[in-house]
């Protein structure tokens, strides 16, 4: 009771308490920067890559079909024409100019809108965006996970990334690249609440084909609300609902079946207490999904009764958690215990970067027997055709070897148990680190009353050299690793035994003014075996294809230089070697020799 | 220790409830197919076995098939007749057979229709390669019960209910009528009709007609609804080309309770084309034929025509041929094997 009472006293202090309204402010979605002047601005990207692959190892030895060389690149300029009639109020457009390495007088060359958007501010409060934008709620409505095959990526394979992320919208922020409009405002008050704050959005995920495949779009939005400091501990109390819906709209085309996801949540953010040596919060969201078909019947016709009901599914997460930080010391330390239901399914949350059902655009068929070759390490370096931001209806296949705990990100279904977590970052200290434990198990089993368990390792580490050894440039290292151990018991065919190992080092030295050297190495080894069932209806197991069974390794080593014109303007040339090997197939080990030319001019 | 503020307590327990309910919920059962059913081997734990030695299908017996495996697997009981070969397939999904799922009432998959006979039943495994055969014998004393009423089964070769309607000439006489060249559909014995249509050009071969026996010329039916009530027939197919067949039913139009050529209506089936070879099941609705009720309680006579594909046929005309068997009245829907 005393709880309800103090509830309608918040909602009651939200009404009567004098608001100010505010328009919301961040990076992307921000209102136009009122410190520029009204006019027309250019700037944009440029980037030249040409690569030559050489395949080799015993495989190519004996292998008389596939081409031992690739020779490939690109052109690119995306010239971006920004406009600011007035203070408040923005209109971009990038125009795309590629050509293809090779593609001369035409041939190759493709010119294409890469992105168009408008912003502003209504009456000096209320933010809107129509167009492309970039969008994220929480890890459990709309959210990027990370992704695949990567902890600390060292400094020598992060040109390449930065080219996935660019042509993939990912911002860094955990955002998806959604087509649609975006209103959001806030409210501040004098008391008890400090500010409210309303973000809705609407975006249309597929367009209709006029035929079966109807328009599916995706909308929701956020209600925030964070307290004034109360209390002798001065705490704080952050509360939101989110929303989620994903729906196709079964009035396009001819369709007269879709899906409906929505998903409701609620997070809390409560800073207990924050002093100058440390502070001490209380995290969590909790909330529920629905995952169904839906079905319009025309004039005069009636369901088959011998179909079944339409399939519809619901299921309930929470994640709850406490978060310190001794602030003097940089050291911060996290627990969160977190219980996700096997049939919560949250589209825009669940949706993969890593598309496993793509296959490697070089040499993605080789040997004799022209066998599609799995994506590793090399694929996932660079080949932004194996990423994708899309949102799907159903759980995305993944690979074992890289992501088994959480391959779906934090809202990874199915599964119990804790996150623990360390970061330490003192202001000029000499290392930023972090260690992320995972220990899970699954909630209901796949194919088999016996649950998987889970553990998950994750470390990081930059270590600033320089300093230490009194080297006058810029010399550091990283670190990050990754190992993975699944089990299960039971009977001969349920078991599972999986182990994965992913390992990065890098260094970056400044060896003349600009002039970096990059050194970077990956890599991953797995052995064991477990089950990857094939997914239908949002994310019931419909089959097991077979034993998932490996005993591979895979190394990726990078070596070349970098020359840095501009802090946005770079040159990087490098070699890089990538081997992959499997014990029970050695004759089937091969590997790629590259060398790559790479430069990059953001204006 | 600090004290906490009243409201902030309140606001964490709300939440500890709410997060504490959100995730009691969940449904557990396994996801996917089982996986020893999966990828485990195939092991039989207990043969087939029949219930009983015998049974009796006429007295609404029916006899129930066990058997028990390692695992969830595809099968197929097949039950043969070792005289009639007549079959009966039932298939499932199991890790065993039982009661519910491997019960036979007599009736059939494949025509003809069992007899009283000794029976094999043979149990294999489609999906598990490199499987054992599994088999058991029993004896059915009498058959299944039909439902419905019976025109005639051609058990007699003498009935006077029959009329051949051999008007030119074309039947081949030394072929034609009751008789077992091939295991009847029902019982002992069918009717067959070849003939070459060579004497006129004019399609029609011949016809033979089942008028009925009762007293007041009608045929019993077991409803006059055309669309509940439904002709049945078994059809040979003696693999002649050029084989139509059309089956006719008569309705009494003057209502002397006795077929007037000329006088009384003549509906067809139109043309019947049987193209897998041995015995097929024929049904349709009087409603369908075009029956009205009035009609339906007045049929009179049942005709099965064969006619030749004359326009395929080539100048040197070949015979054609067809067995019929088992024609019968259901209400409800066609007759179930």
């Amino acid at each position: 009771m005393r709880t309800l009472r103090s509830g309608l006293l918040l909602i009651a202090a939200v009404l009567v308490a004098a608001p100010t309204a505010s328009a919301q402010d961040d990076e992307l979605g921000g209102p136009p920067d009122e410190a520029n002047a009204p006019g027309l601005r250019f700037n944009g990207l440029g980037r030249t890559l040409i690569q030559q692959t050489d395949l080799g190892g015993q495989l190519a030895d004996a292998d008389t079909t596939t081409a031992e060389a690739l020779a490939d690149g690109e052109f690119v300029l995306d010239l971006a024409v920004n406009a600011q009639p007035n203070r408040v109020t923005e209109v971009q457009g990038i125009l795309r100019l590629r050509n293809e390495f090779g593609g001369f007088f035409g041939s190759g060359v493709t010119v294409e809108v890469r992105e168009l958007w408008a912003r502003g501010i209504v009456a000096g409060a209320i933010e809107y965006r129509v167009g492309d934008m970039d969008y994220a709620l929480t890890p459990f409505t709309v959210f990027l996970p990370e992704a695949d095959g990567v902890v600390n990526t060292p400094e020598a394979f992060v040109p390449l990334r930065e080219r996935v992320a660019y042509e993939e919208f990912y911002t860094g922020r955990n955002e998806r690249r959604l087509q649609g409009g975006r209103l959001d405002f806030g409210l501040a008050f004098d008391q008890l609440v400090d500010e409210l704050d309303v973000r809705t959005f609407i975006a249309r995920l597929r367009a209709t084909d006029f035929l079966d495949t109807p328009t599916r779009l995706i909308g929701g939005g956020r209600l925030g609300a964070t307290s004034a400091a109360f209390g002798p501990l001065a705490s704080k109390v952050g509360l939101g609902v989110n929303l989620a819906s994903t729906w196709d709209d079964l009035d396009s085309g001819d369709a007269n079946e879709g899906i409906r996801n929505h998903v409701v949540t609620v997070d809390g953010d409560i800073g207990v207490v924050d002093r100058p040596a440390y502070a001490v919060a209380v995290v969590g969201e909790a909330g529920t999904s629905v995952a169904k078909f839906d079905e319009v019947l025309g004039e005069g016709q009636t369901r088959d009764p011998e179909a079944g009901p339409l399939l519809r599914e619901t299921d309930t997460f929470f994640e709850v958690g406490i978060e310190a930080d001794l602030k003097p010391s940089g050291v911060g330390v996290s627990a969160r215990f977190v219980n996700i239901g096997p049939d919560f399914f949250s589209a825009a949350a669940q949706s993969k970067r890593v598309d496993f059902a793509r296959r490697p655009g070089s040499f993605n068929r080789i040997g004799n027997e022209r066998d599609l070759r799995p994506v590793g390490l090399f694929d996932l370096s660079r080949d932004a055709a194996l990423y994708t931001f899309r949102v799907e209806d159903r759980l995305m296949q993944y690979d074992p070897r890289f992501n088994n705990t959480l391959p779906y990100g934090r809202a990874t279904p199915n599964r119990r148990g804790v996150h623990l977590g360390v970061d330490y970052a003192p202001e000029g200290g000499p290392l930023d680190a972090e260690l992320l434990v995972a220990l899970l198990s699954e909630i209901r089993g796949q194919g088999t009353t016996e649950l998987k368990d889970f553990a998950l390792v994750r470390a990081s580490a930059d270590v600033p050299v320089a300093p230490l050894i009194g080297y006058g440039r810029d010399l550091a290292v990283s670190l990050g690793t990754q190992v993975e151990s699944t089990s299960r018991g039971g009977g001969e065919f349920e078991t599972v035994d999986l182990t994965s190992t992913l390992f990065e080092v890098g260094l970056v030295a400044e060896v003349y003014d600009r002039l970096d050297v990059l050194l970077g190495a990956k890599t991953r080894s797995s052995s064991g075996s477990d089950y990857v069932p094939q997914v239908e209806n949002f994310n019931d197991v419909r089959d097991f294809p077979g034993r998932f069974v490996t005993d591979d390794r895979e190394s990726l080593l990078a070596g070349g230089l970098r020359y840095r014109f501009r802090d946005d303007v770079y040159l990087t040339v490098q070699v890089q070697q990538f081997r992959y090997g499997d014990d029970a197939t050695p004759e089937d080990d091969y590997r790629f020799d590259q060398v790559f030319a790479l430069y990059t001019m953001s204006f | 220790m600090p004290r906490l503020s009243s409201p902030f307590r309140n606001v964490v327990a709300g939440l500890v409830l709410a997060v504490a309910v959100a995730g009691c919920d969940h449904v557990t059962d396994p996801d996917g197919p089982n996986l020893n059913d999966r990828f485990g081997p195939f092991r039989l734990v207990e043969p087939l076995a029949a219930s009983s030695q015998t049974v009796d299908f006429a007295a609404g017996q029916s006899i129930v098939f066990t058997a028990q495996f390692n695992k969830q697997t595809d099968w197929v009981l097949e039950i043969t007749g070792t005289q009639s070969g007549a079959v009966k397939r039932i298939e499932g999904f199991s890790r065993e057979l039982t009661a519910e799922n491997a019960r036979w009432d007599g009736g059939t998959t494949d025509l003809p229709l069992f007899r009283a006979e000794p029976v094999t039943a043979a149990l294999f495994f489609p999906s598990e390669a490199g499987s054992d055969t599994t088999r058991a014998t029993t004896s059915a004393t009498s058959i299944r019960s039909y439902p419905g009423e019976v025109v005639t089964g051609f058990e007699e070769s003498d009935d006077a209910t029959l009329f051949l309607g051999n008007f030119e000439f074309d039947f081949d006489l030394s072929l034609t009528g009751v008789n077992n060249d091939v295991p009847a559909a029902e019982g002992e014995r069918f009717y067959r009709l070849r003939g070459t249509d060579n004497t006129l050009d004019n399609f029609f071969v011949g016809l033979l007609q089942i008028t009925s026996p009762s007293a007041d010329g009608y045929f019993a039916v077991p409803t006059t609804i055309p669309e509940d009530l439904f002709l049945n027939a078994f059809l040979y197919n003696f693999e002649a080309e050029f084989t139509i067949v059309i089956l006719e039913v008569v309705a009494d139009a003057n209502g002397n309770g006795r077929f007037d050529d000329g006088t009384d209506t003549i509906i067809g089936s139109g043309d019947i084309r049987l193209d897998e070879p041995g015995w097929t099941a024929f049904s349709r609705s009087a409603a369908d034929f075009g029956l009205t009720e009035a009609q339906a309680s007045q049929i009179v006579a049942v005709r099965a025509v064969l006619i030749s594909d004359n326009t395929a046929q080539p100048t040197s005309r070949e015979p054609v041929d067809f067995g019929v068997d088992y024609i019968t009245f259901t209400a409800g829907g066609p007759l179930q094997l």
